[in-house]
């Protein structure tokens, strides 16, 4: 009796062992997931504070024009390229199966080559073609590219079912007087059927999946999700994607379940008691893969039937940093202008780069940092503006364009966007004397409570305010000082962070960041205690411009934009959405403050990042190496 | 069974003429120049082992499968390049290849849908079909649910409800048990003889062969070996390849000393055949069951018993004699050192000429 309780105490344990076990590896799965649609339904920004329940997010989602073409697109490219892979595809296996067994094996490796091979070569490798036969990049680039690398899957998850067949009922049906197509679709196709389904499902979900590839071969304006959530991330990921994401998470759950079903009612065709053709749960399934396809394909080609009509004056093709203008300008530039805007995004300057240069796609206007305009017209790539054109050019601050003519001299080239400059955020709840120097960020006060950038430029910048250097020195010994302070601060330095810094100061994790400027006003929307300084020393000033690329085809529309975009009430929006800087005088009455519109003694001891050569640039990399590596 | 003479006179012309077929698989030459006629309603058997040709034969006449080389007649017309579909004949595969998403009406019902028949039509025929190999009432059951044998049935029912003229059977009973297979064997032969119509049946198997068969043609590496009927094959086998292919056979080597004399181990039979000229090396075939054993010394030559095994019905024995191995079926047991004489009537000997020319050689017994 008593060895029995023993047994049943022990098994008990294991059994609290194992609930344990399975509950925190179900834990690691979903917790990531759970608190993305948590977060979803947020009422504020903040990726850390409860701030109460909303469904804003949700229909600021359905209201963003961009989200729901992203959507559309990536609905209707999956749903093509998956339908036209699994043709395709079939077609294939018929004739790999009736190859001898050395012929197939070699074409079946031939097949699974491309599955091994690494997305980005693929995506490279696809666009380099296009290139080479002079195809420039659309939707159609983007589909074709996804059927190419969809059709091996779905060979892939067919040509087993096929070995299956040996043969024998195809050629019974043929025997039997059947011609060889009606054998195929009344005798081999249902046979295949689990096959080929589960190959479609496959092949949609890769392309649904898809990043890397669908980057590299998208025309301009043309999104899906991935790469549209991939542009925004310079600005930061806006609680509007957490919630496209849990949209997306649980139609996948959605497919997923219906995929389910629709197996499970393909084994209980095979058993002893199965009828003939599709069971009702199998064709409910189906209807909803297809009801759910179908219908946000339509609503995306209806949405682009509208915004097509009201383009009379023809196309506006825009290359943009994520999220970087107010989303409602568009459709009031085009209301205004009769032009229909198609805008594409990147992420960084060195993304844009190379598409302009090598024309993979065509732009009309773009957006590009100082030292990238200066990098450009270096290389002729950009096209002079006529400022005839653009009478709003008055409007623009006088105290930027001492900055700009260091890039672009003469300003003939381009138009600032919005500016900035870098300084320390502090939390005054924390920091009992305001700082007022870089110096303040190597005080052993702070140590462990201070944030640098994780980028050279501007962690070399600080220090060679620090030592009284330019930032854009080229001088080894200089460069060697601005590496040792920094090795120096090393110990005291809670984090090098970009993107996150702001978010880490909002929720009181450091007690002062290096920033930009149009940061500072969501943080300290975000945390009170928050406040901006601009060292002493100077700093960095940013600028980031509206430029027209060499040979354009819409010049005249792009000097329309770029004027449009100089106008008071739109800079207003463009603030009120960014609120990073922006260098116009209509708006001073929001923008004339310290921290977006630093003093003149300040500004004169700031300067632009400059364009430095390859030469100084690897000198730049090495000390960075040896500063990471310390 | 045997012929039918009748059957053979009324038949104008073959109904199916193979004209030097051949046909190589990765340059593996499978059918060499093969030649073949086959009448209306003769029941006809390729025999032989596998990657004889047999099957590749039997494809090329349903049509899966194009010679290199040759004709395939029908009726007087060349159907060398016409489509499986839009042949009169009908298979019944080896694994029976039912259509595994119909039931069994829809499988029989299958090939006169696609000619187009009426509903009512193809009723009756459904019925009769399904009466015709005892599977009434199994209309509505899936393909699962059968026996392979009830599945082999279906098969053949849904080949003959098309009427072919010409029906093929490749090893059809290969994937049976033994009893299914014997069951089958006299189905078969009861449908044939109801239906009236042209069977052109593969199998390895020589006693499906000689139970059913009108005229069996046994094949190696391509070529016809010998062609007859099941008696003319077993008693009088042309070459030691289907001697030793056909039964059990004991093949020795001999000299005709003249007309009706010959000599094995140094020992003089006398025999029925005549025309192999004086002291001429030949192989003598003698069945195991026409050694007949009697006392030492009132046979042809003594022996001493190696080994005996009881395999049913009869013992089968090892006998040592005259330095060769007898191989000797007898109802009586003879234990093990038994000494005994050896006896073969003269007309259970069968006298064949040695291989001459190098196809010849390839294919003699020694394999």
């Amino acid at each position: 009796m008593k060895k029995k309780r023993n047994d049943l105490k022990k098994s008990r344990a294991s059994r609290l062992g194992r609930g344990l076990y399975l509950g925190l590896i179900i834990l690691f799965l979903y917790l990531p997931i759970g608190t993305l649609m948590v977060l979803s339904f947020n009422s504020g920004k903040s990726m850390n504070a409860w701030q109460g329940f909303s469904l804003r997010w949700y229909q600021e989602m359905f209201q963003n024009q961009e989200i729901l073409d992203a959507l559309g697109n990536t609905l209707s490219i999956a749903l093509w390229s998956a339908t036209l892979a699994t043709i395709i595809g079939v077609l294939a296996c018929i004739g790999l199966n009736t190859m001898s067994e050395k012929r197939r094996s070699f074409f079946m490796g031939l097949n699974n080559i491309p599955l091994l091979n690494a997305d980005i070569v693929t995506g490279i490798s696809i666009m380099m073609s296009f290139l080479l036969f002079g195809i420039s990049l659309s939707y159609g680039t983007v589909l074709f590219a996804h059927i190419t690398f969809c059709i091996p899957y779905v060979i892939l998850s067919v040509m087993p079912k096929f070995r299956q067949l040996q043969n024998l009922t195809f050629e019974a049906a043929l025997d039997l007087g059947a011609s060889p197509v009606y054998a195929f679709f009344r005798i081999v196709l249902p046979d295949i059927m689990p096959g080929v389904m589960s190959g479609f499902l496959l092949a949609f979900t890769m392309s649904v999946d898809d990043f890397v590839i669908t980057h590299f071969t998208r025309g301009a304006g043309i999104n899906t999700l991935s790469t549209l959530i991939y542009s925004q991330v310079k600005v930061g990921i806006r609680p509007t994607l957490y919630a496209l994401s849990t949209v997306i998470f649980l139609t996948v759950l959605a497919v997923l379940v219906a995929s389910n079903l629709l197996s499970s009612a393909g084994k209980r065709r095979s058993g002893p008691s199965g009828g003939s053709g599709m069971t009702p749960k199998k064709m409910i399934a189906m209807a909803l893969i297809l009801a759910l396809c179908l219908g946000f394909t339509a609503k995306f080609t209806l949405s682009r039937g509208v915004s097509a009509a009201s383009g009379s004056r023809g196309e506006l093709y825009v290359y943009n940093f994520g999220d970087y203008i107010d989303p409602d300008l568009v459709s009031m530039f085009e209301e205004e202008t009769g032009y229909t805007v198609i805008m594409d995004y990147f992420d960084t300057n060195e993304e844009m780069y190379p598409v302009i240069r090598n024309h993979t796609a065509q732009y009309d206007v773009i957006c590009a940092s100082d030292y990238m305009i200066n990098k450009m017209i270096s290389e002729d790539l950009l096209d002079t503006i006529d400022f005839r054109y653009v009478p709003n050019i008055e409007n623009l601050q006088e105290n930027v364009r001492g900055f700009v003519e260091e890039f672009d001299p003469g300003m003939q080239h381009c138009v600032p966007h919005t500016w900035g400059t870098y300084g320390i955020l502090y939390n005054t709840a924390m920091v009992d004397e305001a700082p007022d120097s870089w110096s303040d960020l190597w005080d052993e006060k702070w140590s462990q409570q201070i944030m640098m950038p994780n980028s050279i430029r501007e962690c070399d910048m600080i220090a060679a305010k620090i030592l009284g250097y330019s930032m854009n020195t080229a001088q080894e010994s200089e460069l060697k000082e601005i590496t040792d302070l920094l090795i120096e601060q090393k110990p005291l330095v809670y984090s090098y962070a970009n993107d996150n810094a702001r978010d880490l100061m909002v929720g009181g994790s450091a007690a002062m960041a290096v920033i930009a400027s149009g940061d500072v006003l969501y943080a300290q929307e975000e945390n009170e205690d928050l406040d901006f300084v601009v060292p002493a020393e100077g700093t960095e000033v940013w600028t980031d411009c509206w430029a027209i690329p060499a040979g354009a085809a819409n010049k005249e529309g792009a000097q329309e934009w770029i004027n449009f975009m100089l106008r008071g009430d739109v800079a207003r929006m463009n603030f009120e959405y960014l609120t990073y800087a922006i260098p116009n005088t209509e708006i001073l009455d929001l923008t004339d403050n310290p921290i977006l519109n630093p003093s003149e003694e300040i500004l004169a001891r700031c300067e632009t990042l400059k364009n430095l050569g390859a030469e100084t640039d690897d000198m730049y990399s090495r000390y960075w190496k040896i500063f990471k590596s310390s | 069974m045997g012929l039918h003479p009748a059957e053979f006179l009324t038949a104008a012309m073959a109904l199916i003429e193979l004209d030097n077929l051949s046909k190589s698989f990765d340059g593996e030459l499978v059918l060499d120049e093969f030649t073949l006629s086959i009448e209306e309603n003769e029941f006809i058997t390729l025999l032989g082992p596998s990657g004889c040709g047999k099957t590749t034969t039997l494809r090329i006449v349903g049509g899966f499968t194009r010679p290199d080389a040759g004709r395939v007649i029908f009726e007087g017309k060349d159907i060398t390049d016409v489509a499986p579909n839009k042949r009169h004949v009908n298979t019944v595969f080896q694994k029976y290849a039912l259509f595994p998403n119909m039931n069994i009406a829809e499988n029989i019902a299958f090939g006169l849908r696609i000619s187009g028949k009426s509903q009512n039509y193809i009723n009756d025929k459904i019925k009769y079909a399904l009466k015709l190999v005892n599977l009434s009432g199994y209309e509505k059951r899936s393909v699962d649910s059968l026996s392979g044998g009830q599945q082999q049935r279906i098969a053949i029912a849904r080949a003959i409800v098309n009427e072919p003229r010409v029906l093929l059977l490749d090893e059809p009973l290969g994937a049976l048990d033994l009893k299914m297979r014997q069951e089958m064997q006299y189905e078969l032969i009861r449908l044939k003889r109801e239906l009236g119509i042209t069977f052109l049946y593969v199998t390895h198997d020589q006693e499906e062969a000689l139970t059913m068969s009108d005229k069996v043609v046994v094949m190696n590496q391509g070529y016809i070996q010998q062609m007859g009927t099941p008696e003319e094959i077993y008693n009088e086998p042309e070459n030691a390849f289907v001697a030793d292919f056909i039964g059990d056979s004991n093949i020795i080597d001999g000299i005709m000393l003249e007309d009706r004399v010959v000599k094995i181990c140094d020992h003089i039979f006398p025999c029925i055949d005549e025309g192999f000229g004086r002291n001429t090396p030949v192989d003598v075939v003698i069945r195991p069951e026409d050694i007949l054993i009697g006392r030492p010394g009132e046979g042809i030559m003594d022996g001493v018993v190696t080994s005996n095994v009881f395999i049913g019905v009869h013992y089968e024995m090892c006998i040592e004699a005259g330095g060769f191995e007898w191989l000797a079926q007898n109802t009586t047991s003879y234990p093990v050192g038994t000494r005994l004489s050896i006896r073969v009537l003269p007309e259970n000997i069968q006298i064949m000429n040695k291989p001459q020319s190098e196809d010849e050689e390839a294919i003699s017994f020694d394999d």
